[in-house]
C-alpha cells in the first residue's frame, strides 16, 4: 500500500474507530492513573502505592470482589444451561417454533430496570408469588423474598434477562450444524448426550464461548439489579465504585474500577479456555 | 414411544404456559399497580385493585419530573443515533470497501466499548469533564459519550452494508459517466438504506435505555426515563408510580424493536441495490 492510500485509510478511520480508541483508552488510563494517585482532582498528585495497600487490607473490597464473581459466573453458566436444550429444540422450524422462539427472546426488549421492578412485584412480601405459595399451603405465612441473602433475586434477573442472548448466539451455531453429521453419530450408536458432548458442543464451542464471557462481564459489572434487587449487606463491584466517586473519593473508586477491568479480562480468558479443556481434543 | 411431533407438540404447550407466566404475570401486575387509585389501596387480600383510575398517570405527567425526562430522553435519543450514523460512515466505508493490513483487528478494535463495564467508562469519563471543565454542559457530555459507546454497532451494521455494495454496480455507474455524488447515490445508497436505519433505530434503542452514563455524568439534575425510574424504584419507592415509568419505558422500545426485526429481515443485498 501506498502512504497516499494509508494516509486516506487512517483519515477514515480517525472520526470512527479513532474516537473510540481515544475515548475508552483515556477513560481507562484515567481510571488506572488515578488508582496510583496521579491525575487528582483536587489536592497534590503524585504517584503512590497508597490507594491500592490501604484498599486491599478492606473487608468490604475482597467480599464485593468475591459476591461480583459470584454474581457473574453463576449467572453466566446459568444462561447457557438453560439456553442450550432450547436452542436444540429449536434447530428444525416447527408449527409455533417461530412464536415460542419470540416468546423466549421477549426479556431481550425489557429494560433492566423494568425488569428488576417486574421481579420484585411478583416477589413482593404481599405479591402474587407469595400469595401463590400460601394458596397451595406450600407456605404458612407471607415470605419476605426481596433482597434475599444469597443474591438469589439477582441471579434469577440475570439468567431471566441474559438467557434469550445465549439463546440468540446458540441458536444459529446450533442451526449451521448438518444433518448428516448428526445422522452419522446416531447412526454410529451415540445417545442423546453422547450427541451432545461429542458433536454438539464442540461444533458451538465459539458461540458458547461468546454467551460465557459477554453475559459474565455484564453481569460481573452489575449495579442496577444489585441496588434494586440484591442483598442489602453486600455490595458488588460497581456499587462499590459509584459509592466512592459519590463521596468524592476518586482514587478508591479508580481501584475498584481497575480491579473491575482486570476480573474481566482474567474471567473471560479462563472462561473462554474452559469449554475447550473440557471438550480437549473434540475442537479443531 | 413418543413420536416427534407429539413430543413437540407437549412441550410447545408446557413452554408456552412458563413463558406466558414469565411475560404475562408481570405485565399484567405492573398495569394493575399503575391504575391503583390512591383513595383506596389495593391490599392483599383483592385479586383486582379496588379503585381503578388514571390518577397516578396524570399524576406522574404533571407533578414529577416525567416530562423534562421525557425531553431529554427523546432528544438525546435521536442526537446520539444521527451522531453515531455520521461518525461511524467513514470508518465503516474504510472496513467495508477497502482492503488494507490490519483491518480484522481494526473491526474487533471497534468493539472496545461493549468490553470496558459502562460504570467504569461513565466514571472515569466524567473525571475526564471535571479536569477540562466540560462538566456544566450535561447534555453535550452525555450525547458524546452515547455517541461513542453505541458506535460499535453502527459500524459493525454500516461495514456489513457497504460489504454487500455491488462493484459492478459502481463501476456500471461510473461506465455511464456518474459523478461521485451521482454514483454514491444509485449505487451505494439503496444497498446502505437498510444498514443506514438499523443503525439509527438500534443506537436510538440503547440511547433511550443507557442508565449508567445518564446515572453518573447527569447526576444530580440531568434525568432521563431509565435515571427517574431508577429514582422512583430506590429510596422513595412508590409502587404505582414505579409502574407507570415501566410501562412508559418499556412500550414505545418493543414497538422500535419490533420494526428493526423487520428492517434487518429486508436487508437483502439483492433486493435493495436496485437490481437484482
Amino acid at each position: 500500500m501506498t502512504l497516499r492510500k494509508w494516509l486516506f485509510v487512517l483519515a477514515l478511520l480517525t472520526p470512527g474507530l479513532g474516537l473510540i480508541v481515544a475515548f475508552i483508552g483515556v477513560a481507562v488510563y484515567i481510571a488506572i492513573a488515578q488508582s496510583f494517585g496521579l491525575y487528582n482532582l483536587s489536592g497534590e498528585s503524585g504517584f503512590s502505592l497508597e490507594f491500592w495497600v490501604k484498599m486491599l487490607d478492606r473487608k468490604v473490597f475482597s467480599r464485593a470482589i468475591a459476591y461480583s464473581v459470584y454474581i457473574g459466573v453463576l449467572s453466566a453458566f446459568l444462561s447457557v444451561l438453560f439456553a442450550y436444550p432450547l436452542a436444540i429444540w429449536l434447530r428444525k422450524p416447527f408449527p409455533g417454533s417461530l412464536t415460542i422462539g419470540a416468546m423466549l427472546k421477549a426479556p431481550l426488549l425489557v429494560h433492566g430496570l423494568v425488569a428488576a421492578f417486574l421481579f420484585i412485584n411478583v416477589i413482593a412480601y404481599h405479591g402474587v408469588l407469595n400469595q401463590l405459595m400460601q394458596g397451595l399451603g406450600i407456605w404458612d405465612g407471607p415470605k419476605r423474598l426481596q433482597n434475599d441473602r444469597n443474591a438469589i433475586g439477582v441471579i434469577v434477573l440475570q439468567t431471566w434477562k441474559n438467557m434469550p442472548f445465549a439463546l440468540l448466539l446458540l441458536t444459529g451455531a446450533v442451526q449451521a450444524i448438518s444433518d448428516d453429521v448428526l445422522h452419522a453419530a446416531r447412526d454410529l450408536g451415540a445417545g442423546g448426550f453422547d450427541r451432545f458432548r461429542k458433536v454438539i458442543a464442540p461444533l458451538t464451542v465459539s458461540a458458547m464461548q461468546a454467551a460465557l464471557i459477554i453475559i459474565f462481564i455484564g453481569a460481573l459489572a452489575d449495579f442496577s439489579f444489585q441496588v434494586i434487587a440484591g442483598p442489602t449487606n453486600r455490595q458488588s463491584l460497581a456499587q462499590l465504585m459509584v459509592f466512592y466517586k459519590s463521596g468524592g473519593r476518586w482514587n478508591d473508586a479508580a481501584v475498584v474500577g481497575v480491579t473491575l477491568m482486570g476480573i474481566a479480562i482474567l474471567g473471560s480468558v479462563l472462561l473462554a479456555a474452559l469449554p475447550r479443556m473440557t471438550l480437549r481434543g473434540r475442537v479443531a | 414411544m413418543m413420536s416427534a411431533q407429539r413430543f413437540n407438540r407437549i412441550l410447545l404447550v408446557l413452554l408456552l404456559s412458563l413463558t406466558a407466566i414469565w411475560l404475562i404475570v408481570p405485565f399484567t401486575m405492573a398495569v394493575m399497580w399503575s391504575l391503583v387509585d390512591p383513595s383506596e389501596p389495593w391490599t392483599a387480600d383483592r385479586l383486582v385493585p379496588p379503585v381503578i383510575s388514571l390518577h397516578r398517570w396524570r399524576d406522574m405527567w404533571e407533578n414529577s419530573s416525567l416530562k423534562t425526562a421525557l425531553v431529554n430522553s427523546y432528544l438525546l435519543a435521536p442526537s446520539a443515533a444521527l451522531a453515531a450514523l455520521t461518525l461511524s460512515m467513514p470508518t465503516a466505508f474504510a472496513l467495508g470497501r477497502i482492503r488494507f493490513p490490519g483491518r480484522e483487528a481494526a473491526k474487533i478494535l471497534a468493539l472496545l466499548p461493549l468490553i470496558v463495564p459502562p460504570f467504569v467508562t461513565s466514571i472515569f469519563f466524567t473525571s475526564l469533564l471535571y479536569q477540562i471543565g466540560l462538566h456544566h454542559w450535561r447534555f453535550g457530555a452525555i450525547l458524546f459519550a452515547h455517541a461513542i459507546v453505541f458506535m460499535p454497532y453502527s459500524i459493525r451494521i454500516l461495514t456489513v452494508s457497504f460489504e454487500q455494495v455491488r462493484a459492478d454496480h459502481v463501476d456500471a455507474a461510473r461506465d455511464l459517466g456518474a459523478s461521485t455524488w451521482a454514483r454514491w447515490k444509485v449505487a451505494y445508497l439503496p444497498a446502505l438504506k437498510p444498514g443506514i436505519f438499523a443503525s439509527l433505530l438500534i443506537v436510538f434503542i440503547q440511547s433511550i435505555e443507557e442508565f449508567a452514563i445518564a446515572f453518573v455524568v447527569g447526576s444530580p439534575d440531568f434525568t432521563t426515563i431509565p435515571t427517574l425510574l431508577y429514582g422512583t424504584l430506590g429510596q422513595d419507592f412508590v409502587r404505582p408510580n414505579a409502574a407507570v415509568l415501566s410501562l412508559i419505558l418499556v412500550v414505545p422500545n418493543v414497538l422500535l424493536m419490533l420494526i428493526l426485526e423487520r428492517l434487518l429481515k429486508s436487508a437483502n443485498p439483492a433486493l435493495n441495490s436496485g437490481k437484482g
